[in-house]
């Protein structure tokens, strides 16, 4: 099983994240449990989105503990309670414009892979919203869902502004993408 | 509110059949509003509250889609919702509402008249911590401290269970003319988003056929309802609701064999998962089922004879079911995700109450787990059961975390 973790503030999109990426994964035919767990949902309260992956149908009704992947939407909120559930082998992919030795400096023995959502959504005409950038962006990084059934899911699902969101979604992955190969390259 | 909310409809995965039955992703509170959709109740008065509100949105947005051909009133509180929903029903027509917590507790007068009416009402409530302090955590106090009102009271386990029992209870509560509330966890069910086979429309309607109660309010054929009377009338009245009461699990058994022969899905009165030779049993109600199931798999798979009885249908309390379930088991493990300050878990009490006297009866463990929407993870309850079968039970139950 999968267990993804997305950490936000109300009003950010981290539930929505949430949804659209399960939404992803059922359509690649896995099974999945999405559930957000907040205090009432108030603007810039941090919110949690729970993203379980199975091949078998998921029973299980808890926090998730010990994530294997965390996408967080704000630097500030990579600390305390979100980090205790990273564990060596948990990937964090954070909005943040920061260098990835920048990460490893400050959060020694933990993997994060920033990337600048805020900027990428800019470029693509979507001001602050970030979540497609970061979900391009998680998916590159993690290697799953592929991209190709992101964007059908994102071109279905987004409410507006659609052409945006998918351009947005692709210049994550790509960003992560050219990330990961300079890493490897260096 | 609720930033997300709106189905999630992927086309590529979307089993459709030709006859409308597909496979959705929908959160527990979407599922429940498809649930009374297929129902087709006439009137459905409701007043949002977190973490209910997505049902209420999801009903409207059925409604102005042309989708839903039910009247939704709106009224200023839960008082007047229930208070709504019990002429309507006495009129002959099917009625269906959703609350949670302090929704709930207003409705606490009104609970009591609707089985009094003998209106057969399905509501959700989804379970959410009773102020004060404030928080909108899953906690069953709501309801279980509605255990005396005279509803008939389920608790699912997921988005599908939710769904399912939605129409299973109008069945069931039509049958015997006592109202049926349907109860989901907060978050862990109401706001989880999983595949749901939602059932052909047809199908539905062949299964819940349309209501048409003997008596009903018509102008036309005056009868009424609610007279003052002796006491001997009154004492008779509660003996009828008793009787009809008892008739409750045996329908709902059948109800549900009849769903399962339709959907090829059952969920039982009380269900035994992996009980088989058992020394040690867990039980508990609601989502905390499907955590106990993965840690109930890790125990057998270590060689513990450790199963889980799941509580569906609370009230009527299924003594004759739990007493069969439970028979021949040493220790009883009964989770509570709730509080009766003074009396500890409320299934603790109701279960120890079931037993006793019986030959033989199970040592009850009552642990406190989860109380306030706290964490229980399968390997808690591992732990917890560890901690039971190596020690006697006591009188009152335990704070467990």
């Amino acid at each position: 099983m999968l267990e993804i973790v997305i950490q936000g503030r109300g009003g950010q999109g981290a539930q929505t994240a949430g949804n659209l990426l399960a939404a992803t994964f059922f359509a690649e035919g896995r099974h999945v449990q999405s559930f957000a767990s907040y205090g009432g949902a108030r603007r810039g309260t941090p919110v949690s989105s729970f993203i379980r992956v199975d091949d078998r149908p998921v029973r299980v009704r808890c926090d998730i503990e010990r994530a294997d992947a965390i996408l967080c939407f704000d630097a500030t909120l990579l600390e305390g309670r979100l980090l205790a559930t990273a564990h060596e082998r948990t990937l964090v992919v954070v909005n943040s414009g920061r260098s990835i030795a920048d990460f490893a400096r400050a959060l020694p023995g933990l993997r994060v892979i920033p990337v600048d959502a805020i900027a990428i959504s800019r470029r693509a005409g979507l001001g602050r919203i970030v979540n497609s950038a970061l979900l391009g962006a998680f998916a590159r990084a993690i290697g799953t869902p592929p991209l190709a059934t992101l964007e059908r899911t994102l071109a279905e699902l987004s409410p507006k502004l659609t052409a945006e969101n998918l351009a947005a979604c692709k210049d994550g992955h790509r960003t992560v993408d050219a990330l990961l190969r300079e890493e490897v390259a260096a | 509110m609720s930033p997300a909310t709106k189905a999630m409809r992927t086309p590529d995965a979307t089993a459709a059949s030709g006859d409308g039955a597909r496979t959705m992703l929908l959160t527990g509170n979407q599922a429940v509003a498809w649930g009374a959709r297929l129902a087709r109740p006439k009137v459905c008065p409701v007043y949002p509250i977190t973490p209910q509100t997505p049902v209420l949105e999801q009903l409207t947005e059925f409604q102005a889609a042309g989708e839903f051909d039910a009247e939704i009133i709106t009224p200023e509180s839960e008082h007047s919702v229930m208070s709504a929903c019990i002429p309507a029903s006495l009129a002959g027509v099917r009625v269906f509402t959703a609350t949670a917590s302090q929704g709930l507790l207003l409705m606490h007068e009104l609970l009591h008249y609707a089985s009094g009416a003998r209106a057969p009402i399905v509501m959700a409530n989804i379970n959410r911590t009773v102020a004060s302090p404030w928080a909108f955590w899953p906690d069953q106090t709501d309801s279980l401290a509605q255990r005396d009102t005279g509803w008939i009271q389920l608790y699912v386990e997921s988005a599908q269970e939710a769904l399912d029992s939605v129409i299973q209870a109008f069945r069931v509560a039509e049958a015997v003319q006592v109202p049926a509330m349907i109860n989901l966890d907060a978050f862990y069910v109401s706001h989880a988003m999983e595949p749901v086979a939602v059932p052909a429309p047809a199908e539905v309607d062949a299964y819940l056929p349309p209501f048409a109660p003997e008596h009903r309010l018509d102008t036309g054929k005056v009868e009424s309802w609610g007279n003052v009377v002796s006491q001997d009338m009154f004492y008779r009245h509660r003996q009828s609701i008793e009787q009809a009461m008892g008739r409750v699990p045996q329908l709902l058994a059948e109800a549900d064999r009849a769903w399962h022969e339709r959907f090829g899905r059952a969920w039982g009165v009380v269900e035994r998962y992996r009980c088989e030779g058992a020394d040690t049993v867990v039980v508990t109600m609601g989502s905390m089922c499907g955590t106990a199931r993965d840690a109930i798999d890790a125990m057998r798979d270590a060689g513990q004879a450790v199963g889980l009885v799941k509580v569906r249908l609370f009230r009527p309390l299924p003594v004759a079911a739990l007493r069969a379930a439970l028979a021949g088991v040493r220790d009883v493990v009964v989770l509570d995700r709730n509080h009766s300050p003074g009396a500890g878990g409320i299934l603790h009490q109701e279960l120890r109450a079931a037993l006793y006297g019986m030959p033989g009866a199970p040592r009850v463990h009552g642990l406190l787990a989860g109380v306030g929407g706290v964490n229980v993870p399968p390997g808690r309850i591992v732990e917890f059961v560890r901690q039971a079968r190596a020690s006697d039970p006591l009188p009152e139950s335990v704070w467990v975390r």
